[in-house]
């Protein structure tokens, strides 16, 4: 049988001191950056039930970033609107699934995914360290931020009720359902599977799989680096971002899982500061964290919160 | 069902003899931040069919060997993991490791980056040109590049992926054990319209915006439906099949597992990356005579 999960595990991470100016300067810097949407129809991917649009926006340091938009053919009034992040090694799906449940979907590709790689390229595996000594030009600074613009491209839709929106994603998904949760508040409803970016130090002495695994590469060939890197990744560490999340959400987690340490999962959600909470665990479940089962739930919260009008 | 077309085996002849033009030209460079104390990374480039150059990942345990191997061909995703995301690192240590992109996927993206979706469909109006028939012959030229390697165990070769494996392992001798996930090749052209899910969706798309191309496009998929690989392949196979009342659930390819030739094993996913993966793992091990797989299995599994 599996060893048995603490349910009250503490992560070794701590917030920086500065951790807020960080991240204040880091979001002055993309707002200085036009988002410039574009939105491109893809008649081959649109039937006659939804509607599909290759996205294209500017983010911080100007990198184009691409997506996939799907809504409704039909509608009456504004549209509730979901933004859907990628895992770590998937191809960002186009939302039409979403668009059938009667919301406008937003599939978005980071920084380095396919599609959005011509300007930055870090390769894979190698995202996950990708400067990973500077905080500055850390792979996911920008990562984070191209997350977070996909909400100014829902604010500038017309078609969306901009005080209906959600966010979800699973594994970087689902830890970066994380981050733009706690900042982006015009957000109302999130969900995060198995997440990831939560714990990475502590990730990396719980398990050694891929695609933390990376880190421990990179500290095998650079060992005097260790300090640099702890200081770099608390700055990105969904548990240090968790206190800023105020807006109903729910987490899955797997009690098996072999990607992201369940551990991690329970040290995010013990820091999570929303008091509309709620924590699935899933035990016979690794990093798929009970998907089949839960799916049904995710459907039911983002209804309960942004389907009904107000 | 797809009829197998009259000229299924001039089709792919002809496919391995315009491959066997082209040498392999193997280029092998070891990878420094990949390779740990229990085994060396290498980056691997060879040539295949076009000609078109491919990237692969290799992974040697230390020691003295022979070692079993796994081949993990070609999936349908832009990018290439060294070994499957959440395996452990550990496996490295007991088998060699070979991971192969095929033309279109990262690192083996010049000239021809795939789109994804977009790949299932690229030219499948043309059997000749169907961009898959590259594919196909990349992960043969992966599997004959890695039955050259002095390191490896030629009793205990296995290919574990989705329908890429069992093609592969149907085309080329030398395979002992199948892995295979069917995803793209089962029934497609009768499937696919049960689906709104990608990566089938990809031939709804496709026959919407080309719906006098539905017969050139059922006529190519013919050359690769997996019942008419079946009969060619031996080897000793796990197939995967989906979770009951599921698409590709096991009653449903009932009809794959009747053909293949050797020994099958068909295991109705549960629909738990754990319980599925342990699955594999253990079969895979004991396929192999490694009789210790519990410390070579994740943290979290064992």
């Amino acid at each position: 049988m599996p060893k048995t999960v603490p349910v009250d595990y503490q992560s070794t991470v701590k917030k920086p001191d500065d951790f807020d100016a960080f991240w204040d300067g880091v979001q002055q810097q993309a707002a200085a950056v036009p988002l410039e949407p574009e939105m491109i129809p893809d008649p081959l991917r649109t039937s006659a039930e939804v509607e599909v649009f290759q996205v294209f926006y500017t983010s911080i340091e100007h990198v184009r970033i691409a997506a996939w938009y799907c809504r409704p053919t039909h509608r009456v009034g504004r549209l509730p609107a979901v933004l859907l992040l990628p895992g770590y090694q998937a191809d960002p799906p186009i939302p039409k699934e979403w668009a059938l449940k009667g919301y406008g979907a937003l599939s978005v590709a980071p920084r380095g995914k396919l599609r959005s790689n011509r300007q930055f390229n870090p390769g894979y595996p190698n995202l996950l360290t990708y400067n990973i000594v500077d905080r500055h030009t850390y792979a996911y600074r920008g990562f984070y931020v191209d997350a977070w613009r996909g909400i100014d491209f829902l604010l500038a839709r017309p078609e969306v009720d901009p005080t209906r929106l959600g966010v979800t994603g699973s594994s970087q998904g689902g830890g970066l359902t994380i981050t733009t949760a706690a900042m982006r508040p015009e957000i109302r409803a999130a969900a995060a599977g198995a997440p990831y970016l939560c714990g990475f130090m502590d990730a990396i002495a719980l398990t050694h799989t891929y695609p933390y695994e990376e880190i421990n590469d990179f500290l095998r060939a650079h060992p005097d680096s260790r300090h640099a890197v702890e200081a770099t990744v608390a700055y990105f560490d969904g548990i240090n971002f968790a206190d800023k999340i105020t807006c109903p959400i729910i987490v899955n987690i797997g009690l098996q899982d072999n990607v992201c340490p369940p551990e991690t999962g329970y040290a995010l959600f013990n820091q999570i500061r929303a008091t509309d909470k709620q924590l699935y665990t899933y035990d016979g479940h690794g990093h798929d964290a009970g998907r089949s089962k839960h799916n049904a739930i995710v459907d039911r919260f983002f209804a309960q919160h942004l389907l009904s009008e107000r | 069902m797809d009829q197998r077309p009259g000229d299924f085996d001039q089709y792919w002849q002809q496919t391995l003899d315009a491959l066997a033009t082209y040498p392999a030209c193997p280029e092998i460079d070891v990878l420094p931040l990949r390779s740990t104390d229990f085994a060396t990374l290498y980056s691997v480039r060879l040539t295949s069919l076009g000609p078109y150059r491919l990237f692969g990942y290799l992974s040697i345990p230390t020691g003295a060997g022979p070692f079993p191997t796994i081949y993990y061909a070609p999936k349908y995703q832009s990018v290439l993991e060294i070994i499957p995301q959440g395996t452990a690192n550990l496996q490295r240590s007991r088998y060699i490791t070979f991971a192969l992109a095929g033309r279109g996927q990262r690192n083996a993206d010049t000239p021809y980056a795939a789109m994804f979706p977009g790949l299932l469909t690229d030219g499948i109006d043309q059997a000749v040109s169907y961009l898959f028939r590259g594919i196909v012959a990349d992960s043969v030229r992966g599997l004959q590049f890695l039955l050259t390697r002095r390191e490896l165990d030629p009793g205990r070769v296995v290919v574990v992926g989705n329908d890429m494996a069992l093609i592969t392992a149907a085309l080329q001798p030398g395979t002992t054990h199948v892995v295979t996930a069917p995803t793209l090749f089962y029934n497609t052209a009768e499937l696919a319209p049960r689906t709104p899910a990608y990566p089938l969706e990809e031939v709804n798309d496709y026959l919407r915006a080309f719906p006098d191309r539905a017969e050139a496009v059922r006529r190519t998929l013919a050359y690769y439906d997996l019942r008419a690989f079946a009969p060619r392949l031996n080897a000793t196979t796990l197939l995967m099949a989906g979770a009951p009342g599921t698409l590709l659930d096991a009653p449903t390819m009932e009809p794959l597992v009747t053909a293949l030739q050797g020994q099958v094993t068909v295991y109705a996913v549960e629909q738990s990356s754990y319980k599925d993966g342990l699955y594999v793992e253990q079969w895979m091990a004991a396929q192999c005579g490694i009789t210790d797989v519990h410390n070579i299995l994740p943290e979290h599994w064992r």
